[in-house]
């Protein structure tokens, strides 16, 4: 009887341990991660000026926000990056991982060049890339095509154009990180595994359908989710590269958020109301995936 | 006794320089009978450099000395339109800020500024203040608010190489340039014909578009009654871009891409940088760019002095308007006559005033040589005052370090400064916002051939209005 009490305050000292070494991560959270998206969901729900709280106003920033053509333009933007990116840059990092992993000489160089252009500026490569994609007579992509005889073209200022170019840029600066990262599921693979269905005569395919994908299919399933997060909120590419246009065309959520706030018009409690919108769009996203995560876990 | 007569020596000499100094404090001395303090915005912060710090010390050590009874407050002050308002309302406003152009209009019709037309005229230069800048900074009766700090009038910047290309050059080896906006239409359109080079740069990213489209609106007759903007009797502002000129305005905008085919291919990514870069790279033979950055397309991209020209904005059919932007000093609303005269006698020292001293004259000398030898063209600036005297000494000066053809820059400075070309400020309210409402459809029309104007410019009028609803009408 007089042990339980005993054990108690062990679990209680224990417990109290706990809190104190997560204490300084938690106060940095309520600092810098809570607290901001609190005000935020606040100030949404205000007539601002500048960042001064004016008055109340209820929902009416965000159907002022939802109502106008640019942010429906913005949100359609938003989910097509999503789509091109998931077409151009979710497979193509499995597909290095798998090429790459394949590979018996320079492995190292191989895998060096693929996060090169990771460590470039993003600047930097938004502006090289602004260069290939000119329209202008001098642009590297029309003077390479002129050599074939095409004529000049543009393809920044084409509507239908202009997202799938800023993924494929985004996909060229990015897919190198995750494509590391497969390669370190994949190389939790017995190795013992793999040679016996080299030895059983599986051929390079169907080892990669048979062992491989499967062992990186979870990994495959938090690196999807993680990008659609992440291409939801891209914004400096299409800001740097084509400032959102021609006519709104590559205009995202997360610009025309800082549009309302920074663009001009000062509008703090509309880009509030905006990058609520997104964050629930998120969560909404993410909640999904994570019933059906667990789904399949049950399942398994 | 000898002792005694060095003593008495001694004695003399000290009374006489005792008795001498009032006479060389009193040196410099403009009026000591003016008694007032002045809050001066804008001084530079303890993080200012030090040579910024020291100038500004110096302005107030000569202030005290000639008006030694009119004491100086620095203010750390940095003017925007929403951080002003209340200050001017509730009385703390600094006796001296500096707004941009875009503001002068709207602070002077809500009696937000100071008058000082009466100061002026007490230094003897109400007279000389250049009629281009009385719209800007006076309201209907005249009365003056505000001066110039520094300013630029937008015109165009042209690549002579391709004109010279195009075969657009007169025999004494000046181009044949538009001066109508249907003129360089149809320039554009042999420039591309003959070069294969665009005949006009056209950035329309962001809020550029808008911005360069309010002065081809202009010309087209969007101006009083027709204003892209305007306040109605009950003070509420309306956006008005569908009036049949600025339709037209638009109209003219699409045929520069569909009919004459004339701009650079990459419009709506191409910014204010991306724009000179074109023209200095020689990609682009036209470029809408003021006097104050003649050095972007030359010292920073390349092209000689001589192959480079400003000519004024071309005319439309119903005038000819300009932008003129820039920096202006304005004063709190409730300055006192004398605060007013102390603050214009604080602007001669800084010398904004038509008055030249050693300093000026050292200070002008020095960016002239420096623009000389980076290679930009060294031109005279627009001078806020028709004082012949005055301009002349500032023209002197410049001829010495002057590095271009003259001929290639006069038609410019002679449609400002004779008035042919009438100067106008911003759009007077929320301009950025107007400014990118109109560049989304710029855009349309120059990447949709068969876009409709009048639908795309109510839309953005619908838009427009909205914010100013919003903003300023229901606030």
């Amino acid at each position: 009887m007089r042990a339980q009490p005993k054990a108690s305050r062990a679990r209680t000292a224990e417990t109290f341990k706990s809190w104190l070494i997560m204490l300084p991560g938690l106060i940095l959270m309520c600092f810098f991660v809570w607290e901001p998206l609190f005000e935020s969901i606040r100030m949404s729900l205000y007539k601002t000026r500048n960042v001064e709280l004016v008055r109340f106003v209820g929902l009416d920033n965000f159907i002022s926000v939802v109502t106008k053509d640019d942010f429906l333009q913005a949100l359609q933007n938003t989910f097509s990056y999503t789509f091109w990116s998931l077409l151009i840059g979710f497979f193509l990092p499995i597909v290095m991982a798998i090429l790459i992993g394949e590979t018996t000489k320079g492995k190292g160089f191989f895998r060096t060049a693929a996060y090169l252009p990771n460590m470039l500026p993003g600047l930097a490569v938004i502006i090289l890339w602004s260069a290939f994609f000119s329209g202008e007579k001098s642009g590297v992509l029309n003077i390479l095509l002129s050599g074939l005889g095409i004529p000049r073209q543009t393809y920044l200022t084409r509507a239908e154009w202009v997202i799938p170019i800023i993924i494929l840029i985004a996909t060229w600066k990015g897919a190198g990180a995750t494509t590391l990262i497969y390669m370190a599921g994949m190389a939790g693979v017995s190795a013992e595994l793999y040679e016996a269905a080299a030895i059983d005569g599986a051929t390079v395919w169907q080892r990669i359908i048979h062992i491989l994908l499967p062992a990186v299919r979870k990994l495959a399933g938090t690196l999807l989710i993680l990008q659609i997060i992440s291409v939801f909120q891209i914004m400096y590419e299409p800001m740097v590269l084509t400032k959102g246009g021609p006519d709104n065309a590559s205009l995202s959520l997360m610009q025309l958020m800082w549009q309302y706030a920074f663009g001009g018009s000062m509008n703090y409690g509309k880009a509030s109301a905006v990058a609520v919108i997104v964050t629930l769009i998120l969560l909404l996203m993410t909640a999904v995936y994570s019933y059906f995560n667990r789904k399949e876990s049950d399942w398994d | 006794m000898k002792r005694l007569k060095n003593l008495v020596s001694w004695l003399l000499i000290v009374c006489l320089m005792l008795a001498a100094l009032p006479l060389a404090l009193a040196e410099g001395v403009i009026d000591e009978g003016l008694s007032c303090t002045i809050t001066l915005g804008n001084w530079p912060p303890d993080t200012a450099p030090e040579a910024e710090k020291a100038l500004f010390e110096n302005y107030r050590a000569i202030m005290a000395r000639q008006y030694p009874n009119v004491t100086l407050v620095p203010d750390y002050y940095s003017y925007t339109l929403s951080n002003y308002v209340p200050m001017a309302k509730g009385g703390t406003a600094p006796s001296i800020f500096q707004p941009p152009f875009t503001d002068p209009q709207l602070l002077i019709s809500q009696h937000l500024v100071g008058d000082v037309t009466d100061a002026l005229a007490a230094f003897g230069v109400l007279d000389k203040f250049s009629p281009s800048y009385v719209e800007m900074l006076a309201d209907e009766n005249g009365r003056i608010y505000g001066l110039p700090r520094d300013g630029y009038v937008l015109g165009m910047h042209i690549n002579l190489n391709l004109f010279r290309e195009a075969g657009l050059m007169d025999e004494n080896g000046l181009p044949l340039y538009p001066k109508t906006l249907q003129e360089l239409a149809e320039y554009g359109q042999i420039i591309r014909e003959k070069t294969g080079k665009a005949g006009l740069v056209f950035p329309a990213s962001e809020t550029y578009g808008g911005w360069l489209f309010t002065n081809i609106a202009w010309n087209f007759g969007c101006v009083g009654e027709s204003a892209l903007e305007y306040q109605d009797e009950d003070g509420r502002w309306v956006c008005n871009f569908t009036s049949p000129e600025c339709i037209a305005a638009m109209e003219y905008i699409r045929d520069l891409r569909w009919k004459y085919d004339i701009l650079n291919a990459d419009a709506t990514t191409t910014d204010w940088a991306g724009a000179h870069s074109l023209l200095g790279t020689g990609e682009a033979a036209m470029n809408f760019a003021a006097d104050d950055s003649v050095d972007q397309p030359t010292a920073n991209k390349g092209l000689p002095v001589e192959d480079f020209a400003l000519i004024p904005f071309p005319a439309g059919d119903f005038g000819r308007y300009a932008l003129a932007g820039g920096t202006c000093y304005m004063f709190a609303p409730n300055i006192t006559k004398d605060q007013g005269v102390a603050l214009m006698a604080y602007l001669r020292i800084l010398g904004k005033l038509p008055f030249l001293d050693e300093d000026i004259i050292a200070g002008m000398r020095a960016d002239y040589a420096a623009k000389r030898d980076r290679g930009a063209p060294v031109l005279p600036a627009i001078s806020a005052w028709n004082d012949e005297e005055y301009n002349a000494a500032k023209q002197a000066i410049v001829d010495e370090y002057c590095n271009v053809d003259m001929r290639l820059y006069n038609d410019f400075f002679d449609s400002v400064t004779q008035g042919t070309i009438s100067l106008k400020s911003e759009e007077p309210v929320f301009a950025q916002q107007l400014y990118r409402e109109l560049t989304a459809v710029i855009q349309r029309m120059i990447t949709r051939e068969g876009a409709d104007v009048v639908k795309a410019l109510q839309k953005a009028q619908d838009s427009f209005q909205e914010y100013l609803d919003d903003e300023i009408n229901d606030y």
